[in-house]
């Protein structure tokens, strides 16, 4: 078994190497978002290439252990949830690549006291935050760090709830907001759904790690 | 239905608890004529045992006492020769009778060997004779031998065939696999690994040959003196248990009885040896 | 093909009458691990047993075509001294059992009439123990008899013989067959590990342990070469529909 051992050792790397990659892509993300830092955008784009070659490495590296190795238990746990978790964090590398996109696509610069208001900074840091967390609760295989992602969860859906309020405010102030608030209106939506797969995420290590199904209730698991 | 199956099965055990008993018997009635035979040899035998009998030559009519050592000499001489023919030659064919099983060759051969096993003992005493004593001019120790060995050759053969038969095929080919010679692999792997009932086969050889006496009528034919010369007559001890206990003389029937003890003490302790080296070098694949 | 060291062309090999193996072309990659599956009676045993001429000792076997390894025939080469280059594990550990274990790991020098130094032959009987991972077992009993070792041990210790040749391929007959779950495991990372240093052709009838220890898996069936390719390719997406049905089990 020393040889399924080492497969899955690798494929641990690359899942690590991979959450690597997308966590320096929120990061470049948030920067081009609140200091306007359109450098990177494209530095974004390129990453964001690498990111989906990673993806399609990994897939396969699965496929490869699933189909000569039959994993059982823990490994066929890992394996599984290492598919799912590797499709989450692709998507939100291209999160990060849209976000960045929309930043610039966006001709005027993102009103300083807006983006105050709206709390994109916290959004953005409590995500990322999420995805300490996660990365974390992977090298780590510690639940505990993974459960504290549910609670950061729900400050970001708070913020990007309150959003749409403190939107339409500064939509209503002048109409040439607009071009402003919608944009950074779908921006704190996709900060929303970064939040998603990060759950989505620290729930597989949970599955993984515990065999416990956390989601949707985890009723069907009962 | 429930009541006819049980009878069904009553009768059933009877007829299992009947079986048991009559082979229970049959075995025991065996044992009981070999017991019995046994303990008339010694009970008979016992009391004539004594030193002279193993030191001293036979002594005249008339005169009390005298031994077999002449025999006992002659016996032993005439049956380790005739090992030292057959053993060899038997493996030998043994061997080739197990490499090439089921070939048309080894057929031969092997109806061959069921043949000479089947020949009786002093017609190979008086072939023998023509081939050997003629020729020579003279009865000797080493034509006794001779029809000895071809006694031997049988159940050597025989053993040594089953015996390689049943190693398993796969241990030659591991051999072979390793570049061994097919005569390596058979003398380094098979003959060591079948050593146990070679030899086993060997010593029953021997003790179905130390009996006999009919084929050295024809060749040994027998010596009243103690001689060590292989190309003389020599004495042996079927020999004299066949001339002195059919003579009149009540002291040559003691003598006959001590010598039937003897050569009957000589076949139990080869069965025993027989036994002990089995289990000894019993090798389990 | 570049790092081939076994190559057959045309290999056809019978029973009398009966044609087991029909027009095999294949060329098995030096120092990886090439496994042969295919139901019962495919023909893969014989394939093997063709390579080192161990097909030969049946007196019927017949034999047509070229097996060459590197580029030498070994038709034409001395059956001895091929096997020494090829050797081979079988399907039941067949320690020899009037040996020891120190003996029996020293068994294909004292076989061939090679002799050695003391201190040369404790230095093969270590390594070749070492390499099978059974050193620490017996080290301190290489003296007993060879069949006092438990089944995955006897195996183990036939590897070390084999291994001890220093063979350039090694060709194993189902070497896991008859032995338990932990042993098998045993057994198959020792081969991961020596596929470094030697080439190892496997039959196995256990398609994961083909799809686990191989880098080239072949698929026979009925006599013929069905499919020859990277293990993961045969077992993600195989070529051929019989390979395809076979390893999901729709076989019949």
């Amino acid at each position: 078994m020393e040889h399924l051992k080492s497969e899955l050792d690798f494929l641990r790397g690359e899942l690590n190497q991979m959450l690597d990659l997308v966590h320096k892509q929120l990061q470049k993300a948030e920067e081009v978002l609140l200091e306007n830092n359109t450098e990177l955008v494209k530095e974004i784009a390129s990453t964001e290439k690498l990111v989906n070659a990673k993806e399609l490495q990994i897939d396969s590296r699965c496929e490869t252990i699933l189909a000569l190795f039959t994993p059982v238990a823990v490994d066929l746990r890992f394996v599984l949830s290492a598919l799912k978790m590797n499709a989450n964090l692709e998507r939100i590398a291209d999160i990060a690549d849209g976000i960045s996109r929309m930043v610039v696509h966006t001709k005027v610069r993102f009103d300083k006291v807006l983006l105050e208001k709206i709390e994109a900074k916290k959004a953005f840091d409590t995500a990322i935050e999420m995805f300490n967390c996660v990365a974390q609760a992977y090298q780590k295989e510690d639940t505990l760090i993974a459960r504290e992602v549910f609670t950061k969860d729900k400050i970001v859906d708070a913020i990007t709830n309150n959003g749409v309020s403190v939107a339409e405010e500064f939509a209503k102030m002048s109409p040439e907001n607009l071009s402003q608030a919608i944009p950074l209106l779908s921006i704190m939506k996709m900060l929303e759904r970064t939040g998603d797969h990060l759950k989505n995420i620290a729930e597989e290590i949970i599955f993984y790690a515990e065999a416990k199904v956390l989601k949707h209730g985890g009723k069907a698991n009962e | 239905m429930t009541t006819i199956e049980i009878a069904g099965i009553k009768r059933r055990k009877f007829k299992d608890t009947m079986f048991k008993y009559i082979v229970y018997g049959l075995t025991f009635t065996c044992l009981a004529v070999v017991l019995i035979i046994l303990f008339y040899i010694f009970q008979k035998g016992i009391p004539c045992l004594n030193w002279s009998l193993f030191s001293q030559m036979p002594k005249p009519v008339g005169e009390s006492g005298g031994g077999v050592l002449n025999a006992m000499v002659g016996s032993l001489m005439v049956v380790s020769i005739a090992a030292l023919i057959a053993i060899p030659l038997g493996i030998a064919v043994g061997i080739f009778l197990a490499e090439k099983r089921g070939k048309p060759a080894a057929d031969r051969v092997s109806i061959a060997v069921d043949v000479l096993q089947g020949v009786p003992s002093i017609v190979v005493g008086m072939v023998v004779y023509v081939w050997v004593v003629k020729p020579l001019g003279i009865f000797s120790a080493l034509s006794g031998s001779i029809a000895l060995a071809i006694m031997m050759l049988p159940p050597v053969i025989k053993n040594t065939e089953e015996t390689l038969v049943l190693i398993p095929n796969t241990l030659k080919e591991a051999a072979l696999a390793l570049g061994a010679s097919d005569l390596k692999s058979t003398m380094k792997i098979l003959l060591p690994t079948g050593i146990g009932g070679i030899f086993s086969g060997c010593m029953l050889g021997i003790a179905r040959v130390a009996g006999e006496v009919a084929p050295l009528l024809f060749t040994a034919f027998g010596n009243p003196y103690l001689s060590f010369n292989i190309l003389k007559p020599v004495n042996s001890l079927p020999m004299v248990i066949f001339n002195y206990g059919s003579s009149p003389y009540e002291d040559w029937h003691r003598i006959a009885w001590g010598g039937s003890v003897i050569l009957v003490g000589f076949v139990i302790i080869l069965n025993v040896i027989v036994k002990f080296f089995e289990s000894r070098w019993k090798v389990q694949f | 093909m570049e790092g081939t060291i076994l190559r057959t062309e045309n290999l056809c090999a019978s029973f009398g009458t009966n044609q087991i193996l029909k027009n095999i072309n294949i060329d098995i990659p030096e120092k990886k691990v090439t496994a042969f599956m295919g139901p019962s009676g495919c023909g893969k045993t014989t394939f093997l047993r063709c390579i080192n001429r161990m097909h030969e000792l049946n007196p019927e076997a017949t034999v047509q075509g070229k097996i060459r390894l590197h580029y030498e025939d070994v038709y034409q080469m001395d059956a001895m001294t091929l096997r020494r280059k090829v050797g081979m594990v079988f399907q039941r550990p067949n320690p020899f059992p009037t040996m020891s274990i120190y003996e029996n790991v020293i068994a294909g020098f004292t076989l061939n009439g090679l002799k050695l130094k003391k201190a040369e032959k404790d230095a093969i009987v270590e390594d070749a123990l070492r390499k099978v991972a059974l050193w620490d077992e017996v080290k301190d009993k290489l003296n007993n008899r060879a069949t006092s070792l438990s089944g995955g041990q006897q195996q183990r210790l036939c590897l070390a013989r084999t291994v001890a040749m220093k063979p350039e391929v090694i060709l194993l007959d189902e070497p896991t067959s008859a032995l338990d779950p932990l042993s098998t495991a045993k057994i198959e990372d020792l081969l991961y590990e020596l596929k470094g240093n030697y080439t190892l052709v496997i039959v196995t009838h256990n398609m994961q342990q083909a799809a686990r220890i191989s880098d080239m898996t072949a698929f026979f069936y009925l006599g013929e070469l069905l499919e020859f390719d990277d293990t993961k390719k045969v077992f993600t997406n195989p070529k051929n529909e019989k390979t395809q049905n076979y390893i999901t089990g729709r076989f019949g």
